[in-house]
């Protein structure tokens, strides 16, 4: 039984909306539109994570992996005849990248290669066409091992199903198309098209050499019941090597739950600052209906309604529209889920399935109706103090009574919706992070909007009446000016600091503003291939490069502390993004001077002298951090079993975005003279020379792995065009939000504008003179919204670049004439929307009803 | 001797206008008994509105007293006033103040909705025909004639059976005819609820349907009103 108040607040609640229903359309739209993009990423984010745990033991490929640079050692293979005698499957698999050919063209392609033994699958399937069993496939004819091979090749390099294929030195038969594999190794940017084949045949490429990169995976299927955790335990304690990562399914593909976690939560603070946008919009509307409510509020007081049963009644009116417009936004998030799929579908190891979360739908129907209500308490407070004397007045005109700021309801407020992005964001930086930038967006944009309106004034009267009526609309009771210069303002700076920011990554993977940057890597070159390299280069790319020594090594010890498995798992759980400085395999080289684009910051170069004493190395300044070493400090390598130990001299920092060949360790001249090395080169040619240069070589060179840096960047500006894809389309949602808060305005001063445009008629001003003074008041708000949101914009592109990304800042000055242009032309559009049908309205009745 | 209903002593109302204050009402002393029906007759600006509104609490006076029914308004809060206002009285505007999202019979029912009568909108019916409107309780505001919005907002203002009506300028907004319509249906109302009708207006054919009449000019009273 609920009591009086309540019974009457809830029917007035709905005979109020039930009247004014047209009010409450922006309002509605607001919410919806910041709900939408919060549904829509929360229900991709779940998506994702619950195929991730569905899938995660076939895209581990089995219970257990283990991962090495080098074939397994004999204590890890003891393990391994242990687990297996217990009733568990392995299957080896070995991954690299190598050179395809088309024997009969001679075209040539990078790819990479996956060795697979005969246990392979453990788990899932792989999906070929035509569909056959894998061993079947690899197996071949005709002499020649099988290989299934991404449609990619077959395109590029003109092939078919059937046809003969050179895969670094071996002759294999085209069996099939490779469509899915369960477990494929999710580096977002692939280096080419993926090629399967048989283990065994893999030793007839040629590929496996001293030096080359290879991945070896075991993958282990434990025997029913078994606890993958035990196992992995076990593995741990038995595999004495450190650099053998050893992994549960569920711990598996970190890099992978790491990415689409973080995506989700730079897409969810995209989608909050729809909301936030949206909450303006609701604001504005609630502030605009609140006015137009004054003559009824103070009848009602005049009935006798307390101040808190009327706030009372318009707050339940607010929390049903509320309801209503995160249900809407809710279904729309579900219903754009194809859309996002879509985008996001080639970084997926797995399909996706539209789904439903409902944790997600509740959890954004109530981030909707929370943000709404909050944002609407500020203008709905001013309802308590409205004097019921207004009556008594003859004009209770809107803009005659100007209500006492609700200051004390400012701070929970503001508490409020900064509590709900920090739900939002998941994490306290994350959130308090958006929580500061919005508000300092909010202040900057409000402080820009006032001064317009300031300097409106203060201008002194232009000549034209479009101008002068159109500056003066500027100042229109209700503030419908920093309304919509504020929420404009933050969807233009969201669009266009994604625009910048896509910009400048761009610029990053575009080869052609890369000066310094090579055509090609040439990695693998054996050294008794050195003269026949250099003479073909220096035939077919006019000069014959220098020849870099490089040896695989890991770190064996840092300042004598041996890096141990125990020590590995510690700093795995202090910062798991970072171990791989520690596990990874370095390249090294030897060096007497230090690359020009390297730059010494801590220690000196090595003389002659210095380097005939012992071993010296050179580090780049991050990795030494993480490893815990500084100059006087050494570190021992472990180049295939044997130790060097060399006391760092100095630290560099690097410019990896140069893309020229740079390294994180280079040792003194002598220190690698007894390791095992292979060589590498770069060459830069004209476009149009690349694939000739990649051919010849790869001809000539089967085992030489040329690595094309344009096709390699293009693959990385696909990925990152298929981001910001997901990451505009989230952004769309606040300029629609911030379109809403302009049309709401609009709508909020369509009166006014009707009396000023039929007086300004009967006075004798065309229609179109009306039309102009319209226009400059429009241009006036979409301009100031461009300027402070495209300001505001190049702002976070910067801090974003500068502090996030680590990539040089370049102003886009395109992007930003573009921000304020847009933004100036659609508000000027979605104005004479507005508008343009009161011009039509005949004077005379409009005047009689004043 | 009958129980004075209205007992107002030394009433100053001042607003501020254009930096200076108005003195609205000077020293207003009246007193109106249980049952009479009394007019406050004046030029327009004299203050007959603002007497109105005070005396039903709608503002705060600048100096002097006001009891209706017994309780001093002055010393109450703006929702102890509310309350007092739906316990005791019923007031009725020149411009009607229907609330326009309503219609006629949801704005009848309004009051009883606020202290909660079981019944509200039933009743509000029985009121539209007891003021000849029962066939227009579904129109909204806009759709009824001046005469008939008027009508709607005195059903609402005795809905609750007030026992005291004030009436700012009834008829002000009505032509000849339909005011006098109204102000028969004032009077029968008061009449048959037995309650008290103060009334406000500048029109003197409609003062002479009063018991009293009080001249009011700048704010003070012509003729003693002091009972």
């Amino acid at each position: 039984m609920i009591g009086t108040p309540a019974r009457f607040a809830l029917r007035m609640a709905w005979r109020e909306t039930r009247g004014a229903w047209r009010h409450f359309v922006a309002f509605f739209l607001c919410v919806a539109l910041g709900v939408a993009a919060l549904v829509s990423v929360g229900t991709l984010a779940a998506n994702l994570d619950a195929t991730l745990g569905r899938e995660a033991r076939a895209l581990t490929g089995g219970d257990l992996e283990l991962r090495s640079a080098q074939p397994l050692g004999a204590d890890a293979e003891r393990a391994l005849d242990g687990l297996r005698r217990e009733g568990a499957a392995t299957a080896v698999v070995s991954e690299l990248a190598g050179m395809a050919r088309n024997p009969a063209r001679g075209s040539s392609l990078l790819v990479e290669l996956k060795a697979v033994d005969a246990g392979y699958p453990l788990y899932g399937h792989v999906e070929t066409s035509p569909a056959a069993p894998l061993g079947v496939l690899l197996a071949g004819r005709a002499g020649a091992a099988g290989a299934l091979v991404a449609p990619e090749l077959l395109e590029r390099l003109g092939l078919g199903v059937g046809d003969a294929l050179l895969l670094g030195g071996g002759r294999f038969t085209i069996a099939g198309i490779l469509r899915r594999e369960p477990d494929r190794a999710t580096g977002f940017v692939t280096l080419g098209p993926r090629v399967l084949l048989a283990a065994p045949a893999l030793a007839t490429t040629g590929l496996l050499q001293t030096g080359s990169r290879v991945r070896y995976r075991t993958l282990v299927r434990l025997p029913e019941g078994a606890s993958p955790r035990a196992g992995l335990e076990r593995l741990a304690r038995l595999v004495a090597d450190p650099s053998v990562r050893v992994t549960a399914y569920d711990a598996a593909q970190p890099g992978l739950r790491r990415f689409f976690g973080q995506l989700a939560s730079y897409l969810g603070l995209v989608g909050l600052a729809s909301l936030l946008v949206g909450g303006i919009g609701v604001a504005a509307s609630v502030a605009t209906f609140v006015r137009r409510q004054l003559p009824t509020i103070a009848v009602l007081k005049c009935l006798g309604a307390s101040r808190r049963l009327l706030v009372l009644t318009y707050l339940v009116q607010m929390l049903g529209l509320a309801i209503a417009g995160s249900l809407a936004g809710a279904a729309a998030g579900v219903l754009v889920q194809p859309a996002l799929i879509r985008a996001l579908a080639p970084f997926a190891p797995f399909a996706l399935v539209p789904a439903l979360d409902g944790a997600t739908v509740v959890r954004g129907v109530l981030m909707g109706t929370l943000a709404a209500l909050l944002c609407a308490l500020w203008p709905l407070l001013a309802v308590a103090a409205v004097p019921p004397s207004l009556i008594l007045r003859s004009d209770v005109e809107a803009g005659g009574w100007q209500a006492r700021r609700p200051w004390a309801a400012a701070l929970p407020i503001v508490a409020g919706l900064a509590a709900l992005a920090l739900w939002q964001a998941g994490s306290p930086r994350l959130g308090a992070i958006f929580v500061g930038a919005s508000l300092a967006a909010l202040v900057l944009l409000a402080a820009l909007a006032r001064a317009v309106v300031a300097v409106a004034h203060r201008l002194p009267r232009p000549r034209g009446l479009a101008w002068r009526h159109g500056l003066a609309g500027l100042r229109r009771p209700g503030g419908h000016a920093a309304r919509v210069i504020v929420a404009l303002g933050l969807g233009v700076m969201l669009l266009v600091a994604i625009a910048l920011l896509e910009g400048n990554l761009g610029r990053q993977v575009a080869l052609e503003r890369k000066h310094e940057a090579p055509s090609f890597f040439f990695i693998d070159v054996q050294g008794d291939q050195r003269a026949a390299f250099g003479r073909l280069l220096a035939e077919r790319a006019g000069t014959a490069p220098p020849l870099t020594p490089v040896v695989r090594a890991r770190v064996g010890a840092i300042n004598g502390v041996p890096v141990t498995r125990e020590l590995i798992d510690r700093r795995t759980a202090q910062a798991p993004d970072k171990v791989w400085y520690l596990t990874r395999e370095y390249v090294l080289t030897q060096a007497e001077e230090p690359p020009s684009a390297n730059r010494i910051t801590r220690g000196r170069w090595w003389t002659r002298e210095d380097a005939t004493r012992r071993a010296r190395v050179s580090m780049e300044e991050e990795a030494a951090r993480y490893l815990g070493v500084d100059v006087g400090g050494t570190l021992t390598f472990d180049v295939q079993g044997v130790p060097v130990d060399a006391e760092v001299m100095s630290l560099r920092k690097v410019d990896w975005q140069s893309l020229s060949m740079n390294f994180f360790a280079i040792l003194s001249p002598g220190a690698l003279d007894a390791a095992p090395a292979t060589y590498i080169a770069t060459a830069r040619v004209p476009a149009a020379a690349e694939t000739g240069l990649q051919d010849s070589v790869v001809a000539a060179f089967p085992n030489v792995t040329a690595v094309p840096l344009r096709a390699v960047l293009e693959r990385v500006a696909r990925v990152l065009d298929q981001i910001a894809f997901a990451v505009r389309f989230m952004a769309l949602f606040s300029i629609a939000a911030g379109l809403t808060v302009m049309a709401g305005a609009l709508a909020a001063t369509r009166y006014q504008r009707l009396y000023e445009s039929v007086i300004l008629r009967t006075l004798g001003a065309t229609r179109g003179a009306v039309a102009r003074a319209f226009a400059v008041e429009y241009a006036c708000l979409g301009a100031a919204a461009g300027l402070g949101g495209t300001a505001l914009a190049a702002v976070l592109a910067w801090v974003v670049l500068r502090f996030v990304l680590d990539v040089p800042w370049a102003l886009e000055p395109d992007t930003l004439a573009w921000g304020v242009a847009g933004t100036t032309m659609l508000a000027l559009g979605v104005g004479f929307l507005g508008t343009f049908r009161l011009l039509g309205r005949k004077p005379l009745p409009v005047l009689r009803r004043e | 001797m009958s129980f004075v209903i209205v007992q107002v002593r030394d009433l100053v109302m001042r607003l501020p206008s254009g930096g200076r204050a108005l003195t609205i009402l000077d020293g207003v002393t009246l007193g109106v008994s249980a049952g009479e029906v009394c007019a406050v007759t004046g030029p327009s600006g004299s203050g007959k509105s603002t007497l109105l509104g005070l005396i039903a609490g709608l503002d705060r006076p600048t100096a002097g007293s006001i009891e209706v029914a017994g309780v001093e308004l002055t010393r109450l809060g703006e929702d102890a006033l509310a309350r007092f206002r739906r316990e005791t009285l019923g007031y009725v505007f020149q411009s009607f103040h229907l609330i326009p999202s309503l219609t006629a019979a949801e704005n009848v029912a309004v009051p009883l909705e606020i202290v909660g009568v079981p019944d509200a909108p039933a009743r509000a019916r029985t009121l539209l025909a007891e003021v000849g409107l029962a066939a227009r309780a579904h129109h909204h505001p806009a759709q009824l004639s001046g005469g008939e919005q008027q009508r709607v907002a005195l059903a609402r203002a005795v809905a609750l059976g007030p026992r005291l009506l004030l009436a700012d300028e009834p008829t002000g907004n009505l032509d000849s005819a339909t005011g006098t319509q109204i102000i028969e249906l004032l009077l029968r109302l008061n009449r048959e609820r037995g309650s008290t009708l103060l009334l406000v207006t500048h029109d003197e054919a409609l003062a002479r349907h009063a018991g009293r009449v009080l001249r009011l000019r700048d704010g003070r009273l012509l003729n003693g009103g002091a009972r």
